[in-house]
């Protein structure tokens, strides 16, 4: 029950850190004007220190009533991680349409009980499709193929 | 006489072949994604942001829009058939139209959806056209703190129907606002919050938030999610029809529906969910035959459906002429609007005549091509629930790719979407719902600028935002929504009766 309940203090946690971080960095780098003349620290001073008053009505909540995190699924963030690196990477090496190629294979064998034969042609699918959709038909300027 | 003109002029940029063409091509685009359950009119709206930069402002927005009402129709498809609803607003339409299908009725369920789509929308394209040109001349007369207030409001309305909750979603609204505030400040041309990173000089851009925050973390809840594929018979056209006195049962339910989704989608923040539940809601209170619903009654996928797409077509009323999204994909379209240069407020319909109006009336065209769509051919999208979706989120990935990758050939901007993606799932892992960060994001920088104009007029007095009676209103609306969200009203009012309200075991279902 204990770490169910610290699972639930995460969230408004992050957010506290987060309009913490936002309002003391307005002070410490940032002009923050008059009233009359606001500088540009003064806005994120007061949402920052808006959300920080938030987030702590959201930990004195969760102390009182905890609440569960969802569970996270590893192998999907994976999948979607590897396809997006995939592209990242391959595009200025080998040309958008390879990436794509690469990316559909990477991210579709993060799910369960598809055919290897199935990921292929759907990698295949996909990269014609960008092709076409991409290049002929909206003619945005990119490598296809770098070397062709 | 003049509204005839304003039409004629909507007319002529609405009916040319490439507008004609790219509404087809967004309408389609929402039935499709509509159809299939997991991937919203916010994503594909996100998606297609990067498209739209090579098109027209007018075309551009016409095809975002098609897509945006095109959902609600495809929608409710999966409800009846899967019972499992493909946007959130459809699923009202599982209550009747799964059990519907059940009996043997799916033709019938669909064809009425279809039908109940065609007529909210008009009565929403209608209520449109009456309201917007009055409310825009209206706003005219808001000063900076009017504008001010009107967005508290907004993204009040909008953080208070998250999913999340109402302090959730206040929390993602500054977190949103807070986001927009990195980069440099037009004010000062101080840099803010870049940490010394050239990129960040010109802000986070607004297409690698929304595909990060919608479309990369939802693939990632979704991609190995349990799919379920329709294996029912083939709907066939001849059991489409329904009875004659089934068609009279649905008149007035149909206009009580239209007129609640009115309502909804013009309050700034609500949106088609909220419209189809309440609708329903309404209807089981006041129906004849509400010890049907449930059951497979017929207003119950009537009014649900009119509801939400009469909400989907007047949201782009608050939208359009005061710049405040209705809800968070018209923020996007604001976000769009906001890239072509053009500055959405009261003054869009005055200075920009040929994009309200040939909006307007490329609804027209677009509802037509979805009844068609939606009739002779739905045979398409039950044959597209066949198909296991999970081919679709590895294409998914690569689309949102390659569409940032397309703004301006920036790998950055690709990792930067993956970064923003894996936040987005952090998030969502905690139960906080993207979308009103999204809003806050969109509404913040325009609301820092409205507050410090404001507050330069007063001469430094932050009484003003009370003192003028329509910002005073404005932001006692705001005040008013919070408490009567966050006082627990409903169990007040259960203790008093001693039983449960109606609203109750809908919203119960929902969960």
């Amino acid at each position: 029950m204990r770490s169910r309940g610290m699972i639930s203090l995460i969230g408004p946690l992050i957010m506290l850190v987060a309009g913490l971080g936002f309002a003391l960095g307005a002070v410490a780098s940032l002009d923050l004007g008059s009233f009359r003349r606001m500088g540009p620290g003064a806005f994120p001073l007061l949402v920052g220190g808006l959300l920080a008053v938030l987030a702590a009505i959201g930990v004195v909540q969760g102390l009182r009533q905890p609440e569960t995190a969802l569970r996270p699924d590893p192998v999907a963030v994976f999948g979607v991680v590897a396809g997006v690196t995939g592209f990242a990477i391959f595009t200025p090496l080998a040309g958008v349409l390879p990436a794509t190629g690469l990316a559909v294979f990477a991210t579709s064998t993060a799910i369960p009980g598809v055919r290897w034969a199935h990921r292929l042609i759907l990698s295949l699918a996909v990269s014609i499709a960008v092709w076409l959709i991409f290049l002929v038909g909206l003619g945005m300027p990119f490598v296809a193929i770098r070397g062709m | 006489m003049d509204l005839l003109s304003n039409l004629a002029l909507g007319l002529s940029t609405a009916a040319t072949v490439t507008n004609l063409t790219y509404c087809f091509i967004g309408v389609f685009l929402g039935t499709f994604i509509g159809v299939l359950p997991g991937v919203g009119p916010l994503a594909a709206v996100a998606m297609l942001l990067p498209v739209s930069f090579y098109l027209e402002p007018e075309t551009a927005l016409v095809m975002l829009a098609g897509v945006y009402y095109g959902a609600e129709y495809g929608g409710s498809i999966a409800s009846i058939l899967l019972n499992i609803p493909g946007t959130p607003s459809a699923s009202v339409t599982c209550i009747d139209g799964y059990p519907m299908a059940q009996q043997g009725r799916a033709g019938v369920a669909l064809f009425m959806t279809a039908m109940a789509s065609f007529f909210g929308a008009l009565f929403g394209v209608v209520v449109m056209v009456l309201l917007s040109p009055k409310l825009a001349e209206f706003a005219l007369l808001f000063q900076p703190a009017e504008y001010f207030s009107v967005m508290v409001l907004g993204l009040i309305a909008a953080s208070i129907v998250s999913a999340s909750g109402a302090l959730r979603g206040l929390m993602m609204v500054c977190l949103g606002i807070l986001l927009g505030t990195v980069g440099v400040d037009v004010n000062s041309g101080e840099t803010r919050f870049t940490g010394g990173i050239q990129e960040l000089r010109d802000g986070v851009s607004l297409v690698v938030v929304a595909m990060g925050l919608f479309g990369v973390s939802e693939v990632m809840v979704s991609l190995r999610g349990a799919t379920k594929s329709y294996a029912g018979e083939k709907v066939r056209m001849r059991n489409f029809l329904p009875t004659p006195s089934e068609w009279g049962r649905s008149i007035m339910p149909a206009i009580r529906g239209s007129a609640v989704g009115s309502f909804f989608g013009t309050l700034p923040g609500t949106g088609q969910t909220v419209a189809s539940f309440v609708g329903y809601a309404l209807e089981k209170r006041i129906n004849r035959r509400r010890a049907e619903f449930g059951k497979g009654a017929i207003e119950g996928v009537v009014v649900p459906e009119t509801a939400n797409n009469a909400a989907a077509q007047t949201a782009f009323i608050p939208t359009l002429t005061l710049g405040i999204p209705g809800s968070t994909t018209m923020a996007l379209m604001l976000g769009a609007l906001m890239i072509h240069g053009i500055t959405p407020g009261p003054r869009l319909i005055s200075d920009h005549p040929e994009l309200f109006w040939g909006l307007v009336v490329s609804f027209l065209f677009g509802n037509l091509f979805l009844l068609v769509l939606n009739i002779p051919l739905i045979g398409i999208w039950v044959r597209l629930l066949r198909v296991p979706h999970h081919y679709l989120y590895p294409t998914v990935i690569v689309l949102i790719c390659v569409g940032v990758y397309g703004i301006s050939n920036s790998i950055t901007d690709v990792w930067a979407t993956l970064i923003f993606g894996v936040i987005g799932y952090v998030l969502r892992l905690f139960r906080f719902e993207p979308a009103p960060m999204l809003i806050g994001f969109i509404l913040g920088p325009m609301m820092e600028e409205y507050f410090r104009r404001a507050m330069l007029l007063s001469r430094g007095d932050p009484m003003i935002f009370v003192e003028r009676p329509g910002s005073a209103f404005l932001l006692g609306a705001g005040l008013l929504l919070l408490v009567l969200t966050v006082v627990p009203i409903k169990k007040i009012v259960q203790r008093l009766k001693g039983r449960l309200p109606m609203g109750e075991r809908v919203a119960r279902h929902h969960k």
